[in-house]
């Protein structure tokens, strides 16, 4: 009785869809045609597999998560190792700053960023050209630098996220801990490798872990602000998913290509609780 | 699973409660060379604390003065945008006048406000189910539960759209909303919560013959006011931001969210920069204004749900 | 709201789903059409035309202004007019809102886009008497405009211009460059010589470059560039054939075009790395005599204050005039409609066709033969200047993957504006630009 009705939209919108995806990658599938369409066996996963776009798609997902994962990993560390010491009422400032972005819509995110990054006239090119560049390359139209750009926003974008779990984090740590090594002569620097670190290295797994899951899963920044362009040199794999399927209209082929991105976020997934049933075995 | 637990409740507890002083001075040993260092580390952290701050502030005033400048100046570039400070709001007059952007905002209040109010109801009856009740197949709905939470619901997106079609649900808020109802972190999160309530009153009501329902709607929602609130605050802002889903399955440009409305609709006069930067900051506003009123509440809720996510 | 529903051209399985949800009730009582439209699924904008395209920039505004006189016709009914994200997200957008059954009841379409929604069932046939319900005929049309919307003899697509890439110069810089003949035009170049002589002059001038086209960011015009060039050459064949399946593009000519385009960057007489915009502006600011871009670029051309401006077909550097092109198409998306409704998306139609000078005035060569042949439009410069370019525009070649803004254009245009970087060498770029389409002209048209 009461878990009817979440059961049903449980069953119809997550198991279901999991199931039909499946399925749907083994056909032929249009968009714009009614039905499966015809067989076609592992075709659609022998064409993602053997095709460069595939691979490049997933390597811009993993240059992507490459990018982003450790700042957004050590600089949401440091802020808030930063910000507990400082403590206190400026607390909120910092979250002001650090956090806000986070709760944006991304289409806010990429319409601020692509607008500093307006080629030759924006804010940072005009910036560049302040300290002497003649000719500042622009940074979504170039290849290698689009991706750097894409990942600049990101990790401004959500680093408050990061910011509030180590700071939740860091509130666990007792004081009486800080207070005993300062008994002991440990200077602050001491006191934050010794206790901070070690004691935050849970948070630190589940950020690393939450992150990389994230960083798969993008798809906002890269449709907004580039399109997967230039050229591919940004397209990642939810990007081709999406295109395959509404733009090529061909659904049973982006099935194809999500049902391998679920595998791969499936399997970093299943490695969260092994790592920590591994650290809890080691703390113990 | 257990030993998050505790952490949960600890942490929830500690929440809000700012972090405390620098650790005193201890008695003997140098005491003032160690205080004057650990001084000298309380202004480093300041200066390279508000360095980032300013610098993680500095592109949102950008958009928003880009927005308050006239749409001549921002087309010619960042230093005449930097220079000219006749500040007008004719863009957001255009915006505001122009009809869309209150179809949008409807489209985002009225889908975030359904979803958010299905998600609480319908997850915290599951996790009082599952808190409570000695159900038979209890064990398999947990298990599922579990597996649910690793399913990444973006990458559903093309058998959801299907699905939806043949509903013939594409084009209405519906198509937004239902399939965004199945939160599972939600019903962990209020599984925990309620795990962590005392029963005493229940079992009491239980013995005077009140059914689980009324348990459950007059003792157990009640007592659940924060995290329903902090739940409440999370998922609308995720849902006000998705833009995946509803990008592709609202295309009506009279029913689309705010950030699909953004990322797709053009103004047909092209690139009027301070339109844009205007525009983005409209989308972003009501989030603002939430995060000011209720700021602990989402901080709470964000760690809460990462801490699980 | 209850006869809107009535009318609603949605199945009866979503009404029968959203009855069953009970909230078909919530949205006949706010009374509001778009909370009902969202809430119900009811029309949104009973009554209203509505109608979709992707113009930006100088076009975004001549529509606008057309859209108003529609407006303000005698009779007209009301007006929705949206305009999205050009390219491939428009296509995707309309073809969503066509498979989920809100389409809009007129929308924009390329010539070379046209073919492949008709195939996908997207947009319904226009028969000569949904023409004549209007007072129109096939004989209203330009020819080659009308022959290539064709498919399989039916009609799908109503020509409304053709629109070449063509070439624009600065007067001012051309003058002092010596390029100008007595009474102000652009003296006639031909060939790589006389290009290569007239960039020079005028980089002469400028200091910095001499012609300006988009390299980064937009692979489109990199095409458009490419192809215009490639198609100039006596034995240059389409790039793909039988639809699509096979590339049937001239390898030896294509890497000379190439490597041509490269020479002009390498040499510093166009940019290497500038965008939409900043290829236009160095044009607009005399850093750069010349521009090269769709007609459709006047009306930016027109607002800069003091610019003195020119246009011409793109001239022949190699053996035969050509020049890339398209033509901008209205098409009924996919949906029932009953008489009224026809009669009114066509009603709009015919509005737009009737405004063909407005259009033509925005840089488009008219497709409605009305107005092309009117007086008028012979008076109009510099747009009747390259006229005669509609005769020599080059479509691209069709493939359910091909058209303009399509996924054949994203990828070629890429390769292609990494050579005019100085990024990528011809035979790197071509080899990439192939493995890549090899995909789609080995995939099953999903069509």
């Amino acid at each position: 009785m009461f878990v009817a009705p979440f059961g049903i939209f449980y069953l119809v919108f997550l198991i279901w869809p999991v199931v039909y995806m499946f399925i749907t990658s083994l056909f032929d599938t249009s968009l714009v045609k009614h039905g499966f369409g015809p067989f076609a066996g592992f075709a659609n996963y022998r064409e993602m597999l053997t095709k460069p776009e595939f691979w490049s798609a997933m390597w811009h997902t993993i240059q992507f998560t490459l990018y982003t994962v450790p700042p957004l990993v050590v600089l949401a560390f440091v802020f808030a190792v930063l910000a507990n010491r400082i403590g206190g009422r400026s607390e909120w400032l910092f979250r002001l700053a650090f956090f806000v972005p986070f709760i944006l819509p991304s289409a806010t995110i990429a319409l601020i960023w692509s607008f500093i990054y307006t080629p030759s006239t924006g804010l940072w090119n005009s910036f560049q050209k302040l300290l002497g560049a003649a000719d500042p390359a622009p940074v979504l139209g170039t290849p290698d630098l689009a991706m750097v750009g894409i990942a600049v926003t990101t990790v401004w974008w959500t680093i408050g996220f990061n910011f509030i779990l180590y700071l939740a984090g860091l509130q666990d740590i007792p004081r009486e801990l800080y207070e005993a090594a300062a008994v002991d002569g440990a200077s602050q620097w001491q006191q934050i490798r010794s206790i901070t670190i070690p004691l935050l290295s849970r948070t630190t797994t589940l950020v690393l872990l939450l992150q990389i899951i994230a960083s798969l899963k993008i798809f906002d920044q890269v449709y907004l602000m580039t399109a997967g362009g230039p050229g591919i040199s940004t397209q990642v794999v939810l990007g081709l998913v999406t295109t395959t399927a509404f733009t090529d209209y061909r659904v049973g082929a982006a099935a194809a290509a999500s049902v391998l991105l679920f595998i791969v976020i499936l399997a970093i997934t299943v490695v969260r609780p092994l790592i920590e049933r591994i650290q809890q075995r080691r703390e113990a | 699973m257990s030993s998050d637990n505790g952490r949960a409740v600890k942490q929830r507890s500690r929440n809000g409660v700012s972090a405390a002083a620098p650790a005193p001075a201890p008695a003997g040993g140098n005491v003032s060379a160690r205080r004057s260092a650990g001084r000298m580390f309380t202004v480093v952290s300041w200066i390279v604390l508000v360095g980032f701050a300013a610098l993680w502030i500095i592109p949102s005033l950008w958009a928003i003065k880009t927005s308050l400048t006239p749409n001549s100046v921002s087309a010619v570039g960042a230093g005449p945008i930097l220079r000219n400070w006749n500040l007008t709001i004719d863009s957001y007059r255009t915006l505001l006048n122009g009809g869309n952007i209150w179809n949008w905002y409807l489209a985002s209040v009225v889908t975030s406000v359904v979803t958010v109010a299905l998600t609480i109801l319908f997850a915290s009856m599951t996790a009082y189910a599952l808190s409570r009740l000695r159900f038979r197949g209890r064990h398999l709905v947990f298990l599922l539960m579990i597996a649910g939470i690793m399913v990444p619901a973006q990458v559903l997106i093309v058998p959801i759209f299907q699905e939806l079609n043949a509903f013939g649900l594409l084009n209405t808020y519906w198509a937004v909303i239902l399939p965004q109802v199945p939160a599972v972190i939600a019903v962990f999160v209020f599984k925990q919560f309620f795990d962590g309530l005392p029963q005493a009153f229940e079992e009491s009501a239980l013995i005077d013959g009140a059914g689980y329902w009324r348990i459950y709607w007059s003792i157990v929602m009640p007592m659940s006011r924060p995290v329903i609130g902090a739940m409440s605050i999370v998922t609308f802002v995720g849902v006000w931001n998705n833009l995946i889903l509803p990008l592709f399955v609202l295309s009506n440009p009279n029913l689309m969210t705010i950030p699909v409305g953004l990322a797709t609709v053009q103004g047909s006069y092209g690139q009027q920069l301070s339109d844009i930067q205007a525009s983005s900051i409209l989308g972003a506003l009501p989030l603002v204004v939430l995060f000011l009123i209720f700021q602990k509440r989402i901080v709470e809720g964000v760690a809460g749900t990462g801490l699980k996510g | 709201m209850a006869s809107d529903r009535s009318k609603m051209s949605a199945g009866l399985s979503r009404r029968s789903f959203l009855g069953g949800l009970g909230v078909a009730a919530l949205g006949a009582t706010t009374g509001c059409s778009v909370l009902g439209a969202g809430v119900a699924g009811t029309e949104v904008a009973p009554g209203t035309v509505t109608y979709w395209n992707l113009f930006g920039g100088g076009d975004g505004a001549r529509m606008l202004v057309m859209e108003d006189a529609y407006r303000a016709g005698p009779g007209s009914p009301k007006l929705q007019a949206a305009t999205f994200t050009w390219g491939n997200p428009y296509y995707t957008k309309l073809s969503l809102a066509t498979i989920g059954q809100v389409p809009p009841d007129v929308a924009i379409s390329h010539l070379t886009r046209s073919a492949n929604l008709a195939r996908a069932g997207l947009i319904s046939e226009i028969t000569e008497e949904t023409l004549g319900m209007v007072g129109l005929s096939p004989g209203d049309f330009s020819e080659k405009a009308w022959k290539a919307q064709q498919l399989d003899g039916k009609n799908y697509a109503i020509p409304l211009d053709t629109h070449p890439f063509v070439l624009y110069y600065n007067a001012e810089v051309c003058e002092k460059a010596g390029l100008l003949d007595s009474a102000g035009n652009l003296k006639p170049i031909n060939g790589t010589k006389g290009w290569e002589a007239a960039l020079s002059a005028a980089k002469q001038v400028t200091g910095a470059y001499g012609a300006s086209v988009a390299t980064i960011g937009d692979q489109a015009t990199s095409w458009r560039w490419f192809q215009t060039l490639y198609q100039q050459h006596e034995g240059a064949t389409p790039w793909l054939a039988d639809t699509g399946r096979t590339l049937s593009y001239n390898r030896e000519i294509t890497l000379d075009t190439l490597a041509y385009i490269q020479s002009l960057t390498k040499k510093g007489l166009m940019p290497a790395d500038t965008d939409y915009a900043g290829s236009q502006t160095l044009m607009f600011t005399g850093k750069s005599g010349f521009y090269l871009q769709g007609e459709w670029e006047i009306t930016t051309a027109q607002s800069i204050k003091g610019l003195k401006f020119g246009m011409v077909p793109v001239p022949t550097l190699f053996d035969r005039p050509a020049a890339q092109g398209d033509s901008h198409t209205f098409v009924l998306p996919a949906r029932s409609r009953t008489d009224e409704q026809l009669r009114r998306a066509m009603g709009f139609v015919k509005s737009m066709l009737d405004q063909s000078l407005t259009w033509a005035k925005g840089g488009h060569i008219p497709a409605y033969l009305p107005t092309l042949h009117s007086q008028a439009y012979k008076e109009l410069s510099p747009q009747s200047n390259y006229a005669s370019a509609a005769d020599t525009v080059v479509y691209d070649a069709p493939a359910w993957y091909s058209g303009s803004g399509s996924t054949f254009e994203n990828i070629v245009g890429a390769q292609i504006g990494l050579v005019q970087q100085g990024l990528a060498s011809p035979q790197a770029a071509l080899a990439r630009a192939r493995s890549q389409l090899l995909t789609y002209a080995n995939t099953p048209s999903p069509l």
